[in-house]
């Protein structure tokens, strides 16, 4: 077991000190997050219902009121259809324009394309939320317009207000919103030296352009992927201020995701321990969603 | 690998016109609205251009805006700043250390990334507001920098990962100690991998909407809860509300076009290497 | 070179967040102890001196609210010249982002001096958590009991004492209506469901472009308001109130069944595309001709005249329904005093001017809403539709029930109720809805939450 030879305390100790600078900012942070996760699940225990603080022990009440309602249900239903729709299309179109621009495109559309793409990641749901509640109302929204108006009005659809597809189009607006940075992720990763060359060989050899995407580029930019998708599943999972601006989890509660019901369960029902279950529950798909991620980043990290 | 085949140019023109479409659309919307009366504005014709451009609605929404434009502006980027320096300490330590300490906080970390606000809000209303730091800026500093700086560390941490340990090595030798080391070798290298990292971090610091609600007070609202306000309850007038936002938009663009070229930068020397 | 980089990014960073919090500290003057503060509001007899400040909450940020607000402080330093009034007003449609910022706040022991809430199960929830005083003095000295109506007192009067005092009233079940198009087809407005189905069907077959009804239940609460109107006509008022203290067993009850089944026959009038609407773009679609009538409350009024249209002119106003007998919805904006306020002093000050004419005349003119006070002349009113309304208060000051806003349910049950109402006009299944509601009573323990309340 001793493989290494025993090192002195004060050996030790002038290695704690050094690596204090280094880790102090970031333990405290931890800490504070983590001390607060735990009070969060306590609270989610506790009975405080309204306004004032109230830590009396309630044990599961909550979480089994929880389970009871539809609305969890739903809430939960839809968070899946945001993590696989809003993370899965938006990686490949990403990929494909990205792909496009660099084997086809002439210089100025390429930095005409990016700029176009990229502008709504600077700006925020509250906005880009509103501006596309209009596009999508049925009867004079800017979508519907334009379809009526070139002789297409039997595609014009209801959009948001259809309980049963509502979602989709609320994921269409983040796929939007999120495309150009997903573009210039993997972009930025196509370019390495060793991938270019390897992509000049493979045209030599004559290989299709699909081919080279699948098997020379594809295999060569996973950690760009990875990182492209671990950031949508973030963005996805926390996702509130588009269904806040937009449909406010209307039709009924038909849109509506876990992080929107936790506000309104803590703060317009003010079933505040309620909220923290919420919480919980986003915090442990959260974990599901991290595991896989960590055990990849984990090996590459300490390999 | 430029392409001179046709039928791909034929491809590339096509998508780049739907694209145009789809991202030029929405401004021309938000734009036209902007320049609006608000009895036009209830007529909800969105895409018909109105004849008497109303460009005082800019004058009045600079005026309801300016100053959470400010509070928007430190709060981004003392976050910002903050987040990238301590990022960057922490992940280099990440990156070098191989105890099982590290291998325990690394986990820790990644969980961090994936956490959202709500996860940590009752807790975190009740602590900034008993010790009052929710009433200047220093609570949502503070709060923002809560989920940022783990996030920093890891950014931080893979680029460093990709730099070689010869370097250090090399100064190693010649007495420099871990921080001088960090300091004067590891960190002039990295300014772009800290272009990037800032970047990520103010784009979602400069958005963020939940937290920044929850915790705002009249000395510190953010241009995102002034966007919400000033459409109020009454009267939807969103006018002055697209005026505003094309204000705001104006720093968080500024700051990717500038920091853009670096962004690209830190990731040509190899951050997201496979 | 290189070395000079970091250390001056340091230095940046520390003045950058030096700078941040300076200028943001030194207004903040520290707010005394909360316990010292407690034993200046409890022991009135010697008042320490304290700086005529006031410390406001409220949510009438923009639009003619925002004018509203102006004229109420205006009122008050009129009375109260040297008063320093800080304000945080937080927009959202019936203070929905309001609650937000207060809760924050109020649960960490930061309250400020009054803030605006409605009656009913919000007023409920500040009582229950020790957040306000009580007020009764303050009552007694004005006599306000005597000068409003009574089940206005009774809205805000929880446990037998009186927490807050009133400035308006708004009216939930009115149905605005073109006048024009009523008019042109020769139409009466209706004041009872069969009259609306009547009506409705002959808009429908004179214009079948238009909705006859317009509605927007992206807030949810406003497909509450049309299921009221219903629900209040086919059992009657007591039924109603009911209903909403959880005492009728809603699976089978068949009022309340006849009520949605009545709800459903009606979704066809209704505009179809509801659910991405707000309230002020439902009323929007009468004005640009889309669709007729509308069912909204008091404040409706002041978004038509922001419109350009006159009341008695280009629209009018009917209360629906008036079957079994004309009851009218309500909820007040109600201001109170905030247990450990900083500035008790200045605060009762201002709750004596929310009191009286001099604020409630401006006030409620600009915002919409009626006068609290009874005694009030209203021909104040400036449009008809409202003289008619305080007149009928004024002499029936019995026919008044708390609405959806105000709430006899508790807000927990309320919030979760809206949403299935309106799930159940986007989507009718009246069996389902039944199960929901009667879930929804059961867990949200509305029958013991809303037992304060009592009507007549």
């Amino acid at each position: 077991m001793n493989r290494k030879p025993r090192r002195s305390f004060r050996q030790r100790l002038s290695e704690v000190l050094e690596s204090l600078p280094f880790l102090a900012p970031l333990l405290v942070f931890l800490v504070i997050l983590y001390g607060m996760l735990g009070w969060t699940l306590y609270v989610s225990m506790a009975n405080w219902v309204g306004t004032a603080p109230n830590y009396e022990f309630a044990g599961l009440k909550w979480y089994q009121m929880m389970f009871r309602l539809d609305r969890f249900r739903v809430d939960m239903n839809n968070n899946v259809k945001w993590l696989a729709i809003g993370v899965l299309p938006t990686v490949a179109l990403a990929l494909f324009l990205a792909y496009m621009l660099e084997i086809g495109s002439v210089k100025r559309i390429e930095g005409y394309v990016r700029t176009l793409i990229l502008y709504p990641v600077a700006m925020s749901f509250v906005v880009t939320g509103t501006i596309w509640s209009w596009m999508y109302q049925p009867d004079k929204g800017v979508l519907n317009t334009i379809l009526r108006a070139v002789g297409l009005s039997e595609l014009a659809g209801r959009y948001t207000t259809n309980p049963a597809t509502a979602t989709y189009w609320l994921i269409l607006i983040f796929v939007w919103q999120y495309l150009g940075f997903a573009v210039i992720i993997l972009q930025s990763s196509f370019r390495t030296t060793e991938l270019q060359e390897m992509v000049e060989a493979a045209i030599v050899d004559g290989a299709s352009k699909l081919r080279i995407l699948f098997s020379v580029i594809v295999p060569n930019i996973r950690g760009g992927i990875l990182i492209l998708v671990s950031l949508l599943l973030i963005s996805a999972l926390k996702v509130f201020d588009i269904v806040y601006v937009v449909t406010f989890g209307g039709p009924g509660y038909s849109t509506d995701v876990l992080a929107l019901f936790m506000f309104i369960a803590t703060f317009q029902q003010h079933l505040v321990a309620l909220g923290a279950g919420l919480g919980m529950i986003i915090f442990l798909m959260a974990l599901v969603i991290v595991i896989p991620y960590t055990i990849y980043a984990f090996r590459k990290w300490f390999e | 690998m430029r392409t001179r085949d046709l039928s791909t140019k034929l491809i590339v023109l096509l998508v780049t016109l739907v694209l145009t479409g789809v991202y030029v659309l929405p401004i021309y919307v938000m734009v036209v609205t902007s320049l609006k009366t608000p009895v036009e504005i209830s007529q909800r014709a969105y895409l018909i251009p109105t004849r008497n451009l109303q460009f005082q609605n800019y004058a009045e929404a600079f005026r309801l805006v300016y100053p959470s434009l400010i509070n928007s502006s430190i709060i981004s980027f003392a976050v910002t700043l903050l987040a990238a320096f301590f990022g960057g300490l922490g992940g280099y330590y990440l990156s070098r250390s191989r105890s099982p300490f590290v291998r325990v906080l690394f986990i820790l970390v990644g969980v961090a990334l994936y956490l959202p606000y709500q996860v940590i809000l009752i807790p975190l209303v009740q602590f900034m507001a008993k010790t009052r730091m929710a009433l200047t800026h220093m609570g949502l500093i503070l709060s923002y920098l809560i989920l940022n700086v783990p996030l920093a560390s890891v950014l931080m941490g893979t680029f460093f990962l990709s730099i070689p340990r010869e370097l250090e090595e090399a100064a190693q030798v010649d007495g420099a100690n871990r921080l001088q080391l960090f300091f004067r070798v590891v960190s002039p290298i990295s300014l772009p991998a800290y272009a990037s990292t800032a970047i990520i971090v103010f784009t979602q610091v400069w958005n963020e909407f939940l937290l920044a609600l929850t915790l705002s007070t009249p000395r510190t609202t953010t241009i995102q809860v002034k966007l919400a306000e000033v459409k109020g309850s009454f009267v939807a007038l969103y006018n002055i509300q697209m005026a505003s936002a094309l204000i705001g938009v104006l720093i968080p663009l500024a700051f990717f076009l500038f920091l853009g070229r670096y962004f690209i930068r830190g990731v040509l020397a190899g951050a997201l290497k496979g | 070179m290189k070395r000079v980089v970091l250390p001056v990014l340091l230095l940046l960073v520390l003045s950058l967040v030096l700078s941040a919090c300076g200028p943001a500290q030194t207004p903040t003057a520290p707010p005394p102890v909360v316990t010292v503060v407690r034993e200046q509001v409890v022991v009135t007899a010697t008042p320490a001196p304290e700086p005529k400040k006031l410390e406001i909450f409220h949510w009438w940020t923009a639009g003619g609210e925002r004018e509203a607000a102006d004229a109420m402080f205006k009122a008050f330093k009129d009375k109260v010249p040297d008063v320093e009034i800080v304000e945080n007003p937080v927009a959202g449609g019936g203070g929905v982002s309001h609650r937000v910022v207060l809760q924050a706040r109020l649960s960490a022991g930061l309250p400020p001096d009054t803030w605006q809430t409605l009656g009913g199960a919000e007023l409920k929830s500040y009582v229950d958590g020790g957040f306000l005083e009580p007020l009764d003095d303050l009552w007694a000295e004005l006599n306000y009991a005597a000068v409003i109506p009574g089940p206005l007192a009774k809205a805000v009067t929880i446990n037998g004492h009186p927490y807050v005092v009133p400035l308006n009233m708004h009216i939930q079940n009115i149905l605005y209506y073109n006048k024009a198009l009523f008019d042109e087809l020769g139409l009466q407005p209706p004041t009872n469901y069969d009259e609306l189905i009547a009506v409705a069907e002959a808009i429908k077959a004179a214009k079948p472009e238009m909705s006859p009804l317009a509605l927007g239940t992206k807030e949810k609460w406003e497909a509450a308001f049309v299921f009221d109107s219903i629900l209040l006509e086919v059992g009657g008022p007591a039924h109603y109130v009911q209903v909403y203290k959880g005492e009728v067993d809603v699976k089978n009850d068949p009022a309340y069944k006849e009520a949605l089944q009545k709800l459903e026959a009606l979704v066809p009038y209704i505009y179809p595309y509801h659910a991405g609407l707000t309230w002020d773009e439902s009323c929007g679609l009468v004005v640009s001709g889309d669709a007729a009538m509308v069912l909204m409350g008091t404040w409706a009024i002041g978004y038509f005249q922001s419109r350009g249209w006159t009341p008695g002119k280009e629209f009018s106003a009917v209360t629906f329904p008036q079957k079994p007998e004309r009851i009218l919805l309500f909820h007040p904006d109600t201001y109170g005093l905030a247990k450990g306020a900083p500035h008790p002093q200045t605060t009762m000050e201002w709750l004596k001017v929310v009191a009286s004419p001099e604020l409630q005349i401006p006030t409620d003119v600009t915002q919409g809403g009626l006068f609290a006070r009874i005694d009030i002349d209203p021909a104040n009113f400036p449009d008809p539709i409202r003289q008619e309304l305080q007149t009928y208060v004024r002499n029936n000051p019995d026919k008044l029930i708390l609405d959806q806003h105000g709430s006899i349910a508790p807000f927990s049950f309320t919030q979760a109720y809206w949403d299935v109402i309106a799930a159940f006009i986007a989507q009718p299944n009246v069996d389902g809805t039944l199960s929901s509601v009667a879930d929804l009573l059961t867990t949200y323990n509305v029958k013991a939450e809303a037992a304060w309340y009592q009507w007549p």
